[in-house]
């Protein structure tokens, strides 16, 4: 009896695995991606340009595009625009590019992009702050904005996936009226969204695509919250390609014939800032020596799997003001040692961990869970800086904001994208600077302050990223910040998929040249 | 019975009260805020005064009393609220997540009965023969092993090396279902065959088998017919327990199958901070709670005559 | 008759020994557990703490035998020191909820009225709340660590004990020998403590006794999900759901820990059944009838 019911599951449980093969069609090609960055969490479900950081669905899944885009030195290219002009200080002139429609079925000219725009200025919560625009006139095919101060960034800023050109007559609204998360726009790509949800995205081609004609039929989109879910799914073939593939996953497809790796320095930076109101870090002989006790290269290599870049600044090698362009200090564990006793540290009391007039020396790490590097980083420079006898207190919490507030911290370690529109401004406005929402060091670094009203008045390109590079070694100099590694985005394909590649600045992931072969 | 039933319902009020309240409490006290966390997670720096003024829109910096009465006013005019984070309807959120859970609780539950009721049977009745000590001890390994693992177990062999069944939830349901079922079922069988095994041997020790057993009725007869019977009790209270903890979705195995139910849902609020939806997920917590005791003690009335008798007496 | 009567003595000891040799047996075993868990620093043949990247991801050999993590840590040592945390915390925890809940129980069962209505709802709120959200709540009132998991799980598990303790007491109440107890004009508190606490604590000690494992088990859960101890320390859950994403790469670092839990939480539950079949009345009652 009781055999008789087992052996019937069984049968159930064959018989429903057996029959459901997915039927797939020959002559048409399809493309399932997996990815972690798609969804409420990370604050960009929908595609809906104009809310929050969904315009980086928008753009990474190839529905819309901007107005300018940055190539893979992050400098601007020309995209739906053709060319721009400064007219002054704060008039800019935009010629736009001809024979461009809409998934709707409209042509983009000045007016639909001054549309687009001044509802974006109306409701994002970043644009306006960003852009200083003050209006915009249209004129058939020529945009011209007006700032109400200089703002040589502007036309990065118009780069940004909050640019993305949508047609507003077609709207920003998701099925259920004010829903975000299936929030779906009538853009300029090469693809158009036919299904929307805060957890999958459904794509056709666009058949009157400007650009060259895509070569995939169907593309779907489908969200990952478990990274060995990610990894096993590849591995079935479940989906084809994926991003936020975790570090350790990555052994699974490297050396392997059947899947291609394709990775690329993003300016994600992950970095520490001293607490300068915290007493033993007003001390610079222990910053620095905290600076030389991290090992970064170990880090990067092992720890990360090799998928992080060491960093001795905030930007990457790609950028003509990133890492090349600065000194910061070596892994010297000894010379570290050398300092502080130096400067009087010693350990009079044989525990391992230096003191000087009964103070242990021991700094309160803080940071949080939510980028896996940061806990592995504490873990390891726990261990490399009890070498040279500094005890680390690690508190790697969800709950850091409010401990930033309590200021029961020494060393605050946590990850920005720094340079996301491929202009350098935006890292030292929102980090660096005394009056900074994220200095939380709480520094005033008298030359960087000076460094940086240049800087915001420069329309010259290589003069700014001069600048960049004096602030940057101006911080360096002070020990006020260090930084550890940059992150190396991956994206993870079958062998037969070509046309996808990773991009410094972690946008432009369905394009058109994706193709399964 | 009407009655009894409405003073059971009744107690549902002061638990909701004070579960809502407690749990509205802790998360206030647990520091951080949905519109915080929006804008970290996103990982670009915003003012303070954008951040602020976010709080505001969504009453945020107000004291914790007023926040907790006006979200009460707003349940009690059938109002939940709507999410912080996705700036849908609570209510809506909560009912498109339901049919998931309540499909695996089902597939799940089904699974269970069939595979530990005939092996907890068999392993009593083969008492410290060879098959008792094979099951009691896969029972063992199933017992002592967490889920997430038991999980990726699974998938590594029926997915990545044997590439049976898809890895997570795809448009074909029914093959969906079968990887987080199987995961669920897993500890859940071995717990029950353990406890029907006890229940069994329990009743086969009773004075009525022995009865039987002299007067000739057929050992499987006796199994079926009385022992399974009396049986049931502890076996309904048992699956009245786990369904409702299943109701309440496995947020683990929820979140590696990217099974799209109320579990995921909740663990994806409390990481956001996401408090009208966190509220509404304690809320049905509770009524299943209280659900649950209530069925429970209903089949007691309707199976057990002793407790039938002494209730009616009482 | 004569004859047969005795050999079912000699079954009934040779029984009796049985279920005795079991139960020393599995109580050798927990306390060889404890033991190494007390003694866990002694044993460990590496430092559990000294990170090493050249030798970091090391699959089982003759020097790592249970090979080595990704900081280059032994596994072996890490798994052995991590006994003490898993262990003890659980113990510990078991314990004052054992006892918290027992005397709530008790003292429900006894009194009844609106004072057993009061904590039984209160109880109610608390059984019916998700695990999940308080364990996140309390980590972030009182941060991580394992104090701060162990806090997290009592809170939700004692209404268990409390049940447990108040349906014994309720059956116990209304027995003879306590009305006899009671007309010879004994104390609450003396009745409570030395008359039905006696008889109530065999099914008590089972559970408690079982929940050790389950207690191992939900603290690694809680270590799964972030809330456990903090960096380097050791733990059995943190362990498995660090090394969790390695499982295809490098799977001794999921098993090891995994399996120190799998034994652990074994041992306990045996444990718990063989003290089950030694104590439980009905058992010996039986045995003695026949």
């Amino acid at each position: 009896m009781k055999k008789k019911i087992l052996a019937a599951c069984l049968m159930c449980v064959m018989t429903v695995s057996m029959t459901a093969f997915p039927v797939q069609a020959e002559d048409e090609k399809s493309f399932v991606y997996g990815t972690t960055g798609y969804g409420v969490e990370m604050g960009d479900e929908g595609l809906n340009p104009h809310n929050n950081y969904s315009g980086w669905s928008a753009l990474r899944y190839g529905v819309g595009e901007t107005l300018f885009r940055y190539n893979d030195n992050m400098e601007i290219e020309p995209w739906l625009a053709t060319d721009y002009e400064f007219v002054d200080d704060t008039t800019v002139k935009i010629t736009l590019r001809d024979g461009v429609q809409f998934s709707s079925g409209r042509t983009m000219d000045a007016e639909a992009v001054k549309e687009c725009l001044d509802h974006l200025l109306a409701v994002h919560d970043r644009a306006p702050s960003d852009m200083k625009i003050d209006h915009i006139d249209a004129d058939g095919m020529t945009v011209t904005i007006y700032t109400t101060e200089p703002c040589p960034a502007i036309i990065n800023y118009l780069g940004d996936p909050y640019g993305a050109i949508i047609d507003m007559d077609y709207g920003v609204d998701g099925v259920e009226g004010t829903t975000t998360g299936t929030a779906n726009v009538a853009g300029t790509g090469p693809y158009i969204a036919v299904n929307v949800t805060e957890t999958q995205i459904d794509l056709v081609k666009n058949e009157n695509y400007w650009g060259k004609e895509a070569n995939v039929d169907k593309v779907t989109v489908k969200t990952f919250s478990d990274a060995s879910s990610l990894a096993a799914a590849l591995q079935t073939g479940d989906i084809q390609g994926t991003y936020g593939l975790s570090y350790d996953s990555y052994a699974l497809f490297e050396n392997n014939p059947d899947y291609t790796i394709h990775s690329c320095a993003t300016s994600r930076c992950f970095f520490g800032q001293f607490h300068y109101e915290s007493e033993i870090m007003q001390e610079e002989a222990v910053r620095k020596a905290v600076c030389m006790g991290i090992d970064k290269e170990g880090f990067c290599a092992v720890l990360m799997e090799g998928r992080g870049i060491p960093a001795k600044a905030a930007f990457p090698d790609s950028f003509s003001y990133g890492n090349e362009a600065v000194t910061a200090p070596e892994y010297d564990p000894e010379g570290a040692r050398a300092l502080l006793e130096e400067a009087g540290w010693s350990d009079s009391d044989d525990d391992g961990y230096l003191d000087k007039n009964g103070q242990k020396l021991k700094i309160r790490w803080l940071t949080y869970p939510g980028r896996l590097e940061q806990p592995k980083l504490a873990e390891y420079a726990q261990a490399t800086l009890k070498e040279i006898g500094i005890e680390v207190d690690v508190n790697c919490t969800q709950d850091h904001l409010s401990v930033l507030e309590t200021g029961a911290y020494d060393v605050y370690v946590s990850s920005l994208t720094t340079a996301p529109t491929g202009d350098p401004e935006y890292f030292f406005a929102g980090t660096c600077l005394e009056n900074s929402a994220k200095n939380r060091s709480h520094h005033k670094i008298e030359e960087v302050e000076t460094l940086f009203e240049q800087l915001h008045q420069e329309f010259d390109q290589e003069k700014r990223g001069e600048l960049a590079v004096q602030m940057q070694q101006a911080i360096l100099d002070e020990s006020a910040m260090f930084f550890v590694s940059h992150l190396n985005m991956g994206i993870v394909t079958k062998s037969n998929v070509t046309g996808m590649a990773a991009h410094p600045c972690d946008y432009y992931e369905i394009t058109a040249e994706l193709n399964v072969e | 019975m009407g009655k009894y039933l409405f003073k059971r319902l009744l107690q549902l009020i002061p638990v909701l009260l004070g579960i809502t309240f407690l749990s509205f409490a802790m998360m206030r006290l647990a520091g951080g805020d949905a519109v915080t966390y929006m804008y970290e997670n996103a990982g670009a720096a915003v003012s303070q005064e954008i951040i602020d003024e976010t709080k505001a829109e969504y009453g945020l910096d107000q004291p914790f009393l007023v926040q907790y009465m006006k979200w009460l006013g707003g349940m009690l005019t059938g109002d939940m609220g709507e999410s912080y984070v996705s700036h849908r309807d609570v209510f809506d959120i909560f009912i498109s997540k339901l049919p998931a859970t309540l499909l695996l609780t089902v597939s799940s539950i089904l699974l269970t009965v069939l595979i530990a009721l005939p092996l907890g049977i068999l392993s009593a009745v083969r008492q410290n023969k060879w098959i008792d000590y094979l099951i009691r001890f896969f029972s063992f390994i199933g017992n002592s092993m967490p889920n997430f693992f038991a999980a990726l177990v699974l998938m590594y062999f029926l997915s990545v090396r044997w590439n049976l069944l898809p890895v997570v939830t795809t448009d074909d349901m029914a093959k969906s279902l079968i990887l987080p079922t199987l995961t669920l079922a897993v500890s859940m069988v071995s717990k029950y065959t353990r406890q029907i095994r006890a229940t069994v041997l329990e009743e086969l020790d009773k004075d009525y088998v022995t009865g039987a057993r002299a007067r000739g009725v057929r050992g499987s007869v006796i199994i079926w017919k009385s022992v399974m019977k009396s049986s049931m009790l502890t076996i309904i209270t048992l699956l009245a327990l786990s369904i409702g903890n299943l109701l309440g979705g496995t947020a683990i195995v929820e979140n590696i199958f990217m099974w799209d139910g109320v579990g995921k849902m909740a663990v994806d609020a409390i990481n956001m901070r996401d408090y009208p939806v966190i509220q509404a997920y304690v809320e049905w917590m509770a009524i299943i709670y209280v659900l649950v005791n209530l069925v429970t003690d209903m089949i007691y009335h309707y199976l057990d005559p002793r407790v039938r008798l002494r209730g009616e007496s009482a | 008759m004569n004859k047969e009567k005795k050999v079912t003595i000699r079954r009934q000891k040779l029984r009796n020994n049985h279920i005795r040799g079991k139960l020393l047996f599995f109580l050798a075993l927990a306390v060889l557990l404890l033991m190494i868990a007390a003694f866990a620093e002694r044993l460990c043949p590496y430092d559990p703490y000294a990170q090493n990247l050249l030798e970091a991801q090391q699959p089982p050999g003759i020097s790592h035998p249970l090979g080595t993590d990704r900081y280059g840590r032994d596994m072996l040592s890490r798994v052995i020191i991590g006994s003490t945390a898993s262990i003890y915390a659980a113990l510990l925890l078991v314990a004052i909820i054992t006892v918290a809940g027992t005397a709530v129980g008790m003292v429900c069962g006894w009194f009844g009225g609106k004072v057993d209505a009061l904590l039984m709802r209160i109880s109610d709120i608390f059984l019916a709340f998700p695990g999940l959200v308080f364990a996140l709540a309390v980590a972030g009132v009182l941060g991580g660590g394992v104090q701060n998991a162990m806090i997290a799980l009592g809170v939700i598990s004692w209404p268990k004990f409390a049940r447990l303790a108040r349906s014994l007491t309720l059956a116990q109440k209304e027995s003879d020998y306590l009305m006899a107890a009671r007309l010879a004009g004994s104390s609450t508190p003396k009745l409570l403590i030395r008359h039905i606490l006696p008889n109530i604590a065999g099914p008590i000690l089972v559970t408690s006794v079982l929940d050790i494992g389950t207690m191992i088990m939900e603290l690694a859960g809680l270590s799964f999900l972030g809330l456990g101890v903090k960096p380097p320390m050791a733990e059995w859950g943190s362990m498995i759901s660090d090394g969790r994403v390695m499982l295809q790469t490098a799977p001794w670092m999921v098993l090891a820990p995994g399996g120190a839990i799998f034994i652990a939480v074994m041992i306990f539950n045996l444990l718990g059944d063989a003290i089950r079949d030694y104590m439980d009345p009905k058992q010996r009652n039986r045995e003695q009838c026949e």
